[in-house]
C-alpha cells in the first residue's frame, strides 16, 4: 500500500445515489482525513443528507465507492458501519421517546462501535460523561420529551458522541439555534473534536462552517461544485450562484 | 404497536407513590403466595391430617389459565411490548408448542419431561425461520402478515396428510396418555411464569432490552447506533415463541387432549394482546396483571366461576355473548383512558382520578 494517501480516513469515489429518475447524488468524490473538520454545504435539495445516509449505511449506493481506512465499506449495513466507528445524527432529531436524557445516551455507548459496547453499568458512566461533554449533565435524569429543541440537538449529539466514533457525521445540529445557542453549539464541537475525533458537518449557518471547518465542500444538484478553504469557497462565483441566484452573482461582481 | 408516548404529566414516583408501589409489591407477593400453597390443602395428605380446604380443583384449574395466559401476554410483551411489533399470530406458537410435545408422546412414545423441552425449541426455530422475512415488514403490515401465519399454521398440521394418513392426528386430534394429576400442571404452568418474568426482568435490564425498546422508539436511529436490528428482532420473537410454546406444551400434557380447535383458537391471539395491553405494555408486571384481572373477568362473565351469580335479565345461554361484548367495551375503555395500563397505577406513577382520565383522553385523541 502506498504511505501518502493513508491519512485519508474516509475515502468517496464516484457515488451516485438515485431515487427513481432522480439522481440525488452524483458522482460524488472527495476525501476526508483523520483529525479534521469537514464542512458540507450547498442549498436545499443539493444531496447533503443523502450523502451522509449513503456513509452510514441507511442508503445502498447505485454506483461508486465508499472507503474507510483504505477498505470498502458500502453496502454494509447500518450497524456494521457503527462498529467500525462512524457515528452520527439526525437533522430531524430522533430520540427514543419513553427513555429518559440518560437512557438515550447509554444506549449509544451500549452499542456503537467496537471500543464502545460497554456493559450496562459502564455504559452509564460513560453517558453521564458524554452528557457533562454536551452539557446535559443536569438534565439527564429528564425523560426526553421534556426537553427544548436545542436541548434535543444536544442530545443527538451525545448519543452519537457515546457510541466512541472515529468519526462523527453532523446532519445541521445547528439549525433552528439563536445566536447564543450556536456559540454553545460551536464549543460542544470543538471539545468533541479536541477528544480526537474526526467531524464531517452539514450545515446552512455559514458562521459555523467558517468558524470550525479546516475544509469545505459545496454540493449542488448532487454534484461536487467546489472544494477548498471555507473562506474562498465562500467567495467562489459557482458557490454563491448556486446559492442566490446566477443575477446575484453578477451584481456582486459588476 | 407502539406505546403511548410517556407524556411530561407522569413524573417519577415521589414518596407516597413510592409507598403504593411498596404496599402494592406486598400484596401482590402475599396473594402469590397465597395462590401458591392453596392448592397443596386439597391434597390426600393434607385433608388426612385435616387441613381445611382453601382450593379445590376447579379454582386451580382457573388459576393454572391463567397461570397459562400470565406466560402468553408476557411473552407476547417481549415482542410486542419491548420491540414494539405487533405479533398477531404467537398462538400459532403455542399450538406448535402443543403438537411438538403431543407428537413426541402420543406417537414417538416420549416420557413426558423429555417432550416437554422440545416444544420451546421447535416453536423458537419456527419463529426464526418466519421471523427473518416477516419482521421486515412494519405495523399493520406486520400485524396483518403474522395473523395470516398464525391462521395458516393451524391449518396446515390439521391438514396434512401422507399416503392418506393425517400425520399430525387431522381433525380427530391427538391423544395422550394421563400423566400426573392436576396440582402438577398447576405448579407446572406457574413455573413457566415465573421463568417469564424472570427472563422479562433480565431482559429489561440488558443491552438485549435496550437494543429492543431503542427498535421500539425509532429503528433507524437504533439502527445508525450500532443496533444489529434484524437479529434482536429475531431474537426477540424467537424468545416470546420459545415461552409460548412452553406454556402450549404444558397444555398439551395437562389437557391430554389436543387438536385445532384448542391449541390454535384465534381468540388467544387477541386476549393476550389484550392482557398485555391492559395490564401495561413494556412493563414487567404489566401483563401478569392484565391477565389475571382478564381471564378472572372472562371466566366471571361466561359463568365458570364458582362465584358466578346470575346477572339480571341475562338468560345463562347469553353469558358467553355478554362477555364478548363486555370485553369488547372494556378494550375501547383502556386504550382511551388507560392508555398506559392500570399498572400506572399499582406503579406509584399516577393515581386514579378524573383528572388523569381527562388527562390520557388528551393524550389518545386527536
Amino acid at each position: 500500500m502506498s504511505a501518502p494517501v493513508a491519512t485519508a480516513q474516509l475515502e468517496l469515489q464516484g457515488v451516485t445515489k438515485r431515487f427513481g429518475g432522480v439522481a440525488a447524488l452524483d458522482g460524488v468524490s472527495f476525501s476526508c482525513r483523520e483529525g479534521e473538520i469537514l464542512g458540507i454545504i450547498g442549498p436545499n435539495g443539493a444531496g447533503k443528507t443523502t450523502l451522509l445516509n449513503c456513509i452510514s449505511g441507511v442508503h445502498r449506493l447505485d454506483a461508486g465507492d465508499i472507503r474507510w481506512r483504505g477498505e470498502s465499506i458500502s453496502g454494509r449495513p447500518p450497524h456494521r458501519i457503527a462498529s467500525l466507528g462512524i457515528g452520527r445524527t439526525f437533522q430531524v432529531v430522533k430520540p427514543f421517546a419513553s427513555m429518559t436524557v440518560r437512557e438515550n445516551a447509554a444506549v449509544g455507548a451500549l452499542f456503537g462501535s467496537a471500543e464502545a459496547h460497554l456493559p450496562p453499568k459502564l455504559a452509564f458512566q460513560r453517558a453521564d460523561e458524554v452528557l457533562e461533554l454536551v452539557g446535559l449533565a443536569a438534565k439527564a435524569a429528564l425523560p426526553v420529551t421534556a426537553l427544548t429543541i436545542p436541548d434535543r440537538k444536544r442530545l443527538e449529539v451525545a448519543r452519537a458522541v457515546a457510541t466512541k466514533p472515529r468519526l462523527l457525521l453532523l446532519d445541521e445540529v445547528m439549525a433552528g439555534l439563536n445566536h447564543v445557542e450556536v456559540d454553545e453549539a460551536l464549543e460542544m464541537v470543538r471539545a468533541v473534536h479536541a477528544t480526537g475525533v474526526t467531524i464531517v458537518l452539514i450545515e446552512h449557518v455559514m458562521r459555523v462552517i467558517v468558524g470550525v471547518c479546516e475544509r469545505a465542500i459545496v454540493l449542488h444538484f448532487g454534484k461536487l461544485l467546489a472544494e477548498g478553504e471555507p473562506r474562498e469557497v465562500l467567495r467562489d462565483r459557482r458557490v454563491i450562484e448556486a446559492y442566490l441566484g446566477e443575477r446575484y452573482a453578477r451584481q456582486q461582481e459588476g | 404497536m407502539s406505546t403511548p408516548e410517556r407524556s411530561s404529566f407522569t413524573t417519577r414516583p415521589d414518596a407516597s407513590g413510592r409507598r403504593w408501589r411498596r404496599i402494592f409489591l406486598i400484596i401482590g407477593a402475599a396473594v402469590f403466595v397465597y395462590a401458591l400453597l392453596a392448592p397443596l390443602t386439597s391434597t390426600d395428605a393434607a385433608q388426612a391430617i385435616g387441613v381445611p380446604l382453601l382450593a379445590d380443583r376447579l379454582w386451580f384449574r382457573i388459576a393454572t389459565i391463567i397461570a397459562m395466559f400470565a406466560v402468553m401476554a408476557s411473552a407476547w410483551n417481549i415482542i410486542g411490548g419491548l420491540t414494539g411489533y405487533a405479533a398477531f399470530g404467537n398462538v400459532a406458537f403455542f399450538g406448535i408448542g402443543a403438537y411438538t410435545t403431543g407428537m413426541l408422546i402420543a406417537k414417538a412414545k416420549w416420557p413426558f419431561f423429555a417432550a416437554l423441552p422440545a416444544a420451546p425449541l421447535a416453536s423458537a426455530a419456527f419463529a426464526t425461520l418466519i421471523g427473518v422475512p416477516l419482521l421486515r415488514l412494519r405495523g399493520h403490515y406486520f400485524a396483518v402478515a403474522s395473523l395470516g401465519t398464525g391462521v395458516a399454521v393451524g391449518e396446515v398440521i390439521q391438514n396434512v396428510d401422507f399416503r392418506g394418513h393425517p400425520v399430525f392426528g387431522g381433525s380427530t386430534g391427538l391423544f395422550l396418555p394421563i400423566v400426573g394429576r392436576d396440582i402438577t400442571y398447576f405448579y407446572l404452568m406457574v413455573g413457566a411464569a415465573v421463568l417469564t418474568v424472570a427472563v422479562t426482568w433480565w431482559v429489561l435490564r440488558s443491552r438485549f432490552g435496550y437494543g429492543l425498546i431503542a427498535i421500539r422508539e425509532n429503528e433507524e436511529a437504533a439502527a445508525v447506533m450500532g443496533v444489529d436490528t434484524t437479529a434482536y428482532k429475531v431474537s426477540a420473537f424467537a424468545l416470546a415463541a420459545a415461552l409460548t410454546g412452553l406454556a402450549g406444551g404444558i397444555f398439551a400434557q395437562w389437557n391430554v387432549f389436543i387438536n385445532q380447535e384448542n391449541v390454535f383458537p384465534i381468540e388467544y391471539n387477541i386476549q393476550m394482546i389484550l392482557m398485555a395491553l391492559i395490564g401495561g405494555a413494556g412493563t414487567l408486571f404489566g401483563p401478569i396483571i392484565g391477565a389475571v384481572l382478564l381471564q378472572l373477568l372472562i371466566q366471571f362473565l361466561s359463568g365458570s366461576l364458582p362465584i358466578s351469580a346470575d346477572i339480571p335479565f341475562v338468560p345463562a345461554d347469553a353469558r358467553p355473548v355478554l362477555a364478548q361484548v363486555i370485553l369488547g367495551l372494556l378494550v375501547v375503555a383502556v386504550v382511551v383512558f388507560v392508555p398506559r395500563g392500570v399498572i400506572d397505577f399499582f406503579g406509584g406513577q399516577s393515581r386514579l382520578s378524573l383528572g388523569y382520565l381527562r388527562r390520557s383522553l388528551r393524550e389518545t385523541s386527536v
